[in-house]
């Protein structure tokens, strides 16, 4: 395939241009309009990345994603009923149901939303995006697309602003504690289609939320792509949990665009699970801004095949003592690859900054590759980084200990997968999200 | 303990795959279930390569000679197959398994002893492991956590002997187990092994040692030197004692008298 000409309205085809946004934004209130069309602009005008772009070294965009083949999915109805829903998704929901709500959103549109009256009775707001346009316009107005991820972020914070179909709002109140997690799971599932997303999380100063995210789909013969932007905003003294599985099927093409901004004295723990799509591209975000600010990232990823994965996160720290610690572990098997590019940035009046990031990955066969790339960006004289990142192959030495307990090699390998990925989840509180992201690393280790 | 030997060696010659030099030169060795037999040797004498052998370590290959585990080709098993066969080696430098606890590893391990389609009943395996800890007296928490990662040279140690305890090996070799432990983990590994060959008595046991202090808390029933590769020695635990007194050296030069003949 031929790359695109270099210059502006790169990315513009048959079905993903102004014609798409009008559709959109035709009905919607005139705040939003404005916005979709000034993110259209800012489309229009920035250039599809390349691989000369130091972030984008690694994966050809030219290559790994056919624009011209897709078209956005159609808007298309409001709820469909649980019984109508793919049996994936039922399964992957029944497996933990237990929630303080839930949305469900499939291809592109949220068709099921639910919270428990306690928490509504509270002032929680849990609904989809659409809705939220009617029923909630000044919380959107102040949040969507604006402060965390504005659309003149790059290429594709714009597109999604443009033209996002639908997603998730989840508001939780000053003073209010969700004891259960909100559950989204996304279900994607026409090939050559298009589907742009979001969701919006705010937690009010001394609120404390979980929310806990899954997206599946089936295999693709035809490429189907999957662009989500999330964005979270914790207010002061607030505890946000945030958990995302990522368990597409091969043919997808998923591209997320994470950010957090984390308000005075606030906590912010995520987990990143990266499993499934044929090519996956994690943008994730945390902005420590107000002193005080913790932020803990995890992050976990598996790939077997072909799969591609390009994790390329950053730290900012824009006030003093603020901390951020991220741990990213991979596991690479068959022909696979990953990227990881992290940096941590502090602003000259961060002082007293606690930041550090590690990654590292597992090659598990001689055809996977793994390039780790940490760097630091530090304009501050009183802080304490640190940074590392290995790529390393399975033990012999550990192999051998294991065989001379009784397990075949075949076991001790994948026991000692396990161990290198279970080590992230051991990090964070157990529940069913780690069950869950257990019981998906078993099965990709059954193939290997 | 006149059952026919759990281990016999016979002219066993080895070296480290891929290279020239021969480690072991021919090593004659017979092990009666219940026996404690120590082998003792300078560094570089081969002692350690013999264990390392015995379990079907990549990084050696059996160059000439025999050994039969159980009336079984031993040379002809797998690692692992050995393994489920009943060889334990307790290893000099146990590796660490980040992530994977003690308890999950054990499972895993008896696990890989049954017939596929057949599950380890968890509660049973539970009331095993507890009453090993109990009887090596160890901590239940000790399980919980990943295996050796962490560990001082003396939970190293123990997590080898709570391994033995669980898998409960027809011979158990144990290489240089006592290398880099003060007093008081060594007389922890003695007190295991002591309790669990008393518990089994049927239990074979093969201290690879340097030095003769184990054998004041283990009392071996039969001592080897081996000097280069070869057994210059045997005989009962005086032997140790005549190591105390005087080192390796006379076998040293019986060593080099010989090759020179």
């Amino acid at each position: 395939m031929q790359a695109p000409a270099a210059g502006p309205l790169e990315g513009v085809t048959a079905t993903i241009n102004a014609a798409a946004v009008e559709r959109l934004a035709g009905g919607e209130p005139d705040w939003l309009a404005e916005r979709r069309w000034r993110a259209w602009e800012a489309y229009e005008r920035t250039p599809i990345p390349t691989t000369r772009l130091e972030e984008w070294r690694y994966t050809d965009l030219s290559r790994t994603l056919d624009l011209d083949a897709l078209s956005p999915a159609a808007r298309g109805p409001g709820a469909i009923s649980p019984d109508a829903w793919p049996p994936e998704l039922r399964q992957a929901m029944r497996e933990d149901w237990d929630a303080a709500g839930h949305i469900v959103e499939i291809d592109g549109r949220v068709v099921h939303a639910d919270l428990t009256p306690e928490a509504a009775a509270q002032g929680v707001v849990l609904a989809s995006l659409r809705e939220a346009v009617r029923a909630h316009p000044d919380l959107l107005r102040e949040h969507l697309a604006a402060r965390a991820i504005p659309p003149d972020q790059g290429k594709f914070s714009a597109l999604n602003a443009a033209l996002w179909t639908d997603g998730t709002v989840l508001f939780v109140p000053r003073n209010v504690t969700l004891p259960l997690p909100v559950r989204i799971t996304r279900w994607v599932s026409d090939p050559a289609a298009a589907y742009f997303t979001r969701t919006l999380v705010i937690g009010e100063d001394w609120s404390t939320l979980s929310v806990v995210e899954e997206i599946l789909s089936p295999h693709f013969d035809e490429q189907a792509f999957f662009l989500s932007a999330t964005e979270v905003v914790a207010g002061d003294n607030s505890t946000t949990h945030y958990a995302s599985v990522q368990r597409m099927g091969l043919g997808a093409f998923h591209m997320a665009l994470y950010r957090s901004l984390v308000g005075r004295d606030a906590r912010t723990d995520s987990l990143h699970v990266t499993l499934g799509a044929s090519t996956a591209r994690l943008d994730l975000n945390s902005e420590l801004a107000a002193p005080g600010a913790h932020s803990h990232i995890l992050g976990l990823y598996f790939g077997s095949e072909d799969q591609h994965f390009d994790h390329c996160t950053s730290q900012n720290h824009a006030a003093p003592h603020a901390t951020s610690d991220l741990l990213y572990k991979g596991a690479l098997d068959d022909a696979s690859g990953s990227v990881f590019r992290g940096i941590i940035r502090v602003s000259p009046g961060a002082q007293r900054t606690d930041a550090y990031q590690t990654n590292r990955n597992l090659l598990l066969s001689e055809e996977a590759s793994a390039h780790a790339l940490p760097n630091l960006e530090i304009e501050a004289d009183d802080v304490r980084c640190s940074h590392g990142a290995t790529v390393g192959q399975l033990e012999e030495e550990a192999l051998f200990y294991l065989q001379s307990r009784g397990l075949s090699r075949r076991r001790a390998e994948r026991l000692v997968v396990r161990g290198f990925l279970q080590d992230v989840l051991q990090r964070r509180p157990p529940g069913s999200v780690t069950e869950k992201v257990t019981r998906a690393i078993e099965e990709k280790l059954r193939a290997h | 303990m006149s059952d026919a030997p759990i281990l016999k060696t016979a002219g066993l010659r080895a070296r480290v795959t891929d290279e020239e030099i021969e480690i072991l030169k021919g090593v004659d060795l017979e092990i009666r279930p219940g026996e404690i037999h120590a082998i003792m040797g300078p560094n570089g004498s081969g002692k350690s390569t013999l264990a390392k052998v015995l379990a079907g370590h990549p990084g050696y290959e059996v160059t000439g000679g025999s050994a039969f585990f159980d009336g079984q080709d031993l040379l002809e098993l797998e690692t692992d197959e050995r393994a489920r066969s009943g060889v334990f080696m307790a290893f000099q430098y146990p590796v660490a398994i980040p992530g994977v606890s003690i308890a999950n590893f054990l499972r895993t391990a008896l696990q890989a002893r049954l017939e596929d389609g057949e599950e380890l009943d968890l509660f049973d395996f539970q009331d095993i492991l507890l009453e090993r800890m109990e009887l090596l007296e160890m901590s239940p928490s000790f399980a919980e956590r990943a295996v050796n990662d962490g560990f001082s040279g003396g939970e190293k140690k123990r997590n080898e002997i709570l391994q033995m305890a669980v898998l409960e090996p027809a011979l158990a070799i144990m290489d240089e187990t006592d290398s880099g432990l003060d007093i008081d983990a060594l007389k922890v590994v003695a007190r295991g092994v002591n309790t669990l060959q008393k518990e089994r008595p049927e239990m074979a046991v093969l201290l690879i040692t340097h030095y003769q202090r184990l054998l004041n808390y283990i009392q071996p029933d039969f001592v080897h030197v081996i000097v280069d590769g070869r057994i210059v020695r045997s005989g009962g635990p005086e032997v140790a004692l005549s190591l105390e007194e005087g080192g390796y050296r006379e076998y040293r030069q019986l060593q080099s008298t010989a090759s020179a003949a």
